[in-house]
């Protein structure tokens, strides 16, 4: 199997992965007794007759058979066409369009920052295992692994906020004056101002799985015959754990890469709010606090599950090219 | 007979095994640790009433001691917002008066012709405990004294401001400073029953009471000990009319107010009951509160126009310092600042007045009380109090226990064993079943969950109106086996190939005996290990749905908790830095116990898979 037949693979399996996706979104919904027309008549109290109410119904198709409506809803869904807000009319893929950017830039930034950290310091670990560094990093990871990340969010408030005030406590962009337009070079330096603290606390939440997953991962291979060869080359001991020691022993790491994704979203929804970043996380939050918002709660999973999947194809993608059994075996 | 002594005989090697797997544990440093903290906790779900004194969730005081607060009306045990006790031992809490001086700039405006000072009342920013001296600083630096009522006003007990008169402000020029110099004081104030026995179950309690009358002969006053509301003992009052007008009977209960502060409210409460030989007797009961240091006298609240009828029933009054009758009677929205602005000694009166009786007749008094509720309270303070009234942090701190290790055992109990089970199916069966039962953990592993659980949860809502903790069990169970059964799978894979696998076929085991008695024992390290290792991420799963609020509102959680002050707007007027003793325990409890069961798991790791104890 070459490299063009692997990937085509696994597009067809990613869109499966969309086809479920769409499907649990279905199922979700029609797993409300009664229909969302039935709830809006019961709550004008008998203002509406029958015929307007079937009208309605009709006008929203949810007269027609469930086949038709599940088809309906995958050709909806697959151009993501959301509806509009029940409150401002907004179409939902406008309201979603700047906190999914927001968050995709937060998710980012947290997630490649971790990475290198926490291979770098895991692959450290691993080499002094048992020694002070070591005992230091694996307990400090343990303890950051298990801690809630509302908890993380809250001490590195109190901490860079409101003692140091190095940077502000909530929002994601300073109120500006009326009428100034910020240069460019300034509104990227207030963005980065804003963002420092919710990616450090996601940062924290995350590395922690890195260490720990680098160092199992190193010691699987640092006895490895081939690794005992290149000390014997007489190879610096850095590119013996460099190359030939991380190289193998990353392999791991990148299918991790894709399921860590899952687990970011859902630290970014809590991240999110704590910090009032106007990202798909503070959105779900408005969208549950204080009445839910069903549609645009859909909306959110659905688009967090397409980047979930998204990554996760990248990820595969990557395996294939780094490791080439992969694709023959 | 065999049988038995076999059944004997594998129990005790099961104990055996156990035995030695605890004295492994015990000398890992991080397993003993991980234990300790999960029995601290398991004791603490266990002992939670006992610790805990207060209801989780709705809170009261005792209904049978102020029974006018029985049913809906809830008595509240503390006052909303209250800092924990030991705050006031903190260095940097002041405690005393202070003297404040607060300052305008006198500004004049030009309006057709004249000139109008821009406002001559100023609000001012604390309680004044004492009044005040006004002194006006000219732009040149000579200083006036203001004299008070003839340049100067103040309303300090109704909105705290002072007036200045338009006249004097529009000759003083423009840019003078006027200054306000005032006493407040500050201190964190308890609770403070004045009677530590309300329900006046002993005759001592009565020497704590003074009774005061013009009218001596009238009234003899005594303990009974069987009349009272619940039968406990109470006062009565024995009345036989000696003149014609209405006579009447005070009874003060004097006490020392101790604190710089004043309280955050106050509640009166009395209980009576009227035995008269006529039926259109009458007595009129009034509440005051007089501070002897001010020499003031506050009438709390009169109950001219529902006096007390003869009835075989007590009859229950209270009276709450936030009423309409108590804030218009004292002439001030907060009635506690007016009457203990500064530590006094202040009586608690409650006025009698008999009217049309013939002879004689008997007034029994209970549950005799006035609370003031101070700003501090239990070991953690309480919640804001939306929408029941004011929680003890820590008892539901305590209740909260309970709650993270249920959901978090059972859900990872639930998941390992739905894990094990299909892992084993997938593995053992291979082919189709695999295929299908893999690729569905694919599909579940690859979903943001947390996510997931939110529309899940509330479609849940909107479609029941409430969700339940074993809603939620049932969705980290379903959602947390994936992984399991993978490693479950492999580890079969490589087991069905081993040689003792082929010699039980060989001698014709079938496929749930070979499962059953050589996979299972074989995969059964890995149970221990996952079973510690999936706690955590249930704990943490649900209290991040409890922190978003998608919890079961009935259930004292700890992520409930921390929704309370998310939605309680305290973190953005007064920050973390004054109300952290509210949301740190919980968080802490829940790293604490989290971290506990991750130890425990490395540690079973350990010891389970020696494998890994060779190469490190």
């Amino acid at each position: 199997m070459g490299l063009r037949a692997y990937v085509a693979r696994r597009i067809v399996y990613s869109i499966i992965l969309i086809w479920a996706v769409i499907t649990i979104n279905f199922l979700i919904f029609s797993m409300l007794p009664g229909d969302p027309i039935a709830q809006y008549v019961a709550s004008l109290k008998g203002r509406i007759d029958k015929e307007r109410y079937e009208q309605l119904r009709h006008d929203f198709g949810l007269d027609q058979p469930l086949h038709v409506r599940y088809l309906h809803s995958l050709i909806s869904l697959l151009t993501f066409n959301f509806g509009r807000e029940a409150g401002s009319g907004e179409p939902v893929l406008n309201v979603m369009r700047e906190p999914m950017l927001n968050t995709i830039i937060l998710m980012g930034t947290a997630e490649v920052l971790s990475i290198i950290v926490g291979i770098l310091l895991g692959v450290i670990a691993a080499y002094k295992r048992d020694g002070i560094i070591d005992t230091v990093l694996t307990t400090g990871s343990l303890v950051t692994y298990s801690v809630p990340i509302f908890f993380v969010g809250w001490i590195v408030i109190l901490i860079f906020a409101i003692q140091l005030h190095w940077f502000p406590a909530g929002g994601w962009i300073p109120d500006w004056p009326r009428g100034y337009v910020p240069t460019s070079f300034e509104y990227v330096l207030a963005r980065l101002r804003y963002i420092v603290l919710p990616t450090f606390t996601l940062f924290l939440f995350t590395v922690g799985g890195w260490i720990l997953l680098t160092r199992a991962c190193v010691l699987e291979t640092i006895n490895e015959d081939y690794v005992v060869t290149a000390r014997a080359k007489g190879l610096k001991e850095r590119t013996v754990l460099y190359k030939h020691v991380l190289k193998n022993a990353s392999l791991p790491l990148i299918t991790s890469v894709a399921l860590a994704f899952a687990s970011l979203v859902g630290g970014a929804i809590i991240t999110e709010t704590l910090f009032s970043y106007n990202g798909m996380g503070l959105l779900t939050w408005h969208a549950i606090y204080p009445v839910p918002n069903l549609p645009l709660l859909q909306a959110i999973f659905y688009i967090s599950a397409l980047l979930v999947i998204i990554a996760n194809f990248i990820a595969d993608l990557l395996y294939g090219i780094i490791d080439p059994r992969i694709r023959y075996g | 007979m065999k049988t038995l002594a076999t059944r004997k005989a594998r129990l005790k090697f099961t104990v055996r095994r156990f035995k030695n797997v605890m004295t492994q544990i015990s000398k890992s440093k991080r397993g003993t640790l991980g234990v300790g903290v999960i029995v601290f906790f398991v004791i603490l779900a266990i002992l939670a009433p006992v610790i805990a004194p207060y209801d989780p969730i709705r809170p009261r005081r005792d209904p049978e001691q102020y029974p006018a607060f029985s049913g809906q009306t809830i008595l509240k045990i503390a006052d909303k917002l209250c800092y924990p006790v030991w705050y006031k031992y903190l260095p940097w809490i002041t405690r005393g008066p202070s003297e404040r001086i607060d300052q305008f700039v006198n500004t004049l405006i030009l309006s057709d012709g004249e000139l109008y000072p821009k406002t001559t009342s100023f609000q001012l920013r604390d309680r004044v405990a004492e009044p005040l001296t006004v002194t006006a600083e000219l732009p040149n630096g000579t200083v006036i004294e203001l004299v008070q009522n003839k340049e100067w006003t103040w309303d300090i007990e109704k909105i705290r401001q002072v007036n200045i008169d338009p006249t004097l402000a529009t000759n003083l020029p423009n840019g003078t400073v006027i200054s306000v110099k005032y006493l407040t004081g500050f201190e964190i104030t308890e609770n403070i029953d004045i009677l530590s026995d309300p329900g006046i179950t002993s005759s001592e309690t009565l020497n704590k009471i003074n009774f005061l009358t013009n009218y001596s002969d009238s009234f003899n006053i005594e303990f009974n000990n069987e009349k009272g509301f619940k039968n406990d003992g109470c006062i009565a009052i024995e009345y036989s009319k000696t003149s014609s007008e209405d006579e009447e009977i005070t009874l003060e209960i004097p006490f020392e107010y101790p604190h710089w502060s004043p309280p955050k409210s106050f509640v009166t409460h009395f209980s009576a009951r009227l035995e008269a030989d006529t039926s259109n007797a009458r007595v009129i009961a009034t509440v005051y509160i007089e501070n002897k240091n001010t020499n003031k006298t506050y009438l709390i609240s009169s109950i001219a126009d529902n006096p007390i009828k003869p009835s075989p029933q007590f009859l229950h009054y209270s009276e709450v310092s936030t009423s309409n009758e108590t804030t218009t009677n004292v002439g001030s929205l907060y009635p506690e600042q007016v009457i203990f602005p500064l530590p006094s000694n202040v009586s608690f009166i409650v006025k009698l007045k008999f009217q049309n009786v013939n002879q004689s007749a008997t007034l029994y008094l209970d549950n005799l009380q006035c609370l003031l509720y101070g700003n501090s309270f239990g070991l953690l303070g309480t919640d804001n109090g939306s929408p029941y009234p004011p929680r003890d942090i820590f008892s539901t701190l305590v209740h909260g226990t309970r709650v993270s290790l249920i959901v978090g055992v059972l859900s990872a109990l639930f998941s390992t064993i739905i894990g094990l089970f299909l892992g084993l199916i997938s593995g053992y069966m291979g082919g189709f079943v695999d295929e299908i039962i893999m690729r569905f953990a694919d599909l579940l592993l690859v979903l943001p969950t947390l996510p997931l659980f939110i529309v899940l949860i509330a479609v849940m809502k909107s479609t029941y109106g409430l969700v339940n903790i074993w809603n939620i069990i049932i969705l980290i169970t379903f959602f947390g086996w994936m992984s399991f059964s993978r490693s479950v799978r492999s580890m079969v894979l490589s087991i069905r190939e081993r040689p003792f696998i082929e010699a039980a076929k060989a001698a014709g085991g079938g496929k749930f005996y070979i499962i059953t008695r050589h996979i299972i024992p074989n995969v059964f390290p890995l149970v221990y290990v996952t079973l510690a290792t999936s706690v955590p991420g249930a704990i943490i799963t649900e209290a991040s749905l409890s922190w978003l609020g998608l919890g079961d509102p009935s259930v004292p959680s700890w992520g409930k908790i921390l929704y309370d002050f998310n939605v309680s707007g305290i973190a953005v007027t007064k920050g973390l830095t004054e109300y952290w003793f509210w949301i740190f325990p919980p968080c802490v409890a829940i790293a604490l116990l989290a971290t506990a069961f991750i130890l425990l798991g490395f540690a079973l790791d350990e010891i389970l898979n020696p494998k890994l104890r060779e190469r490190r």
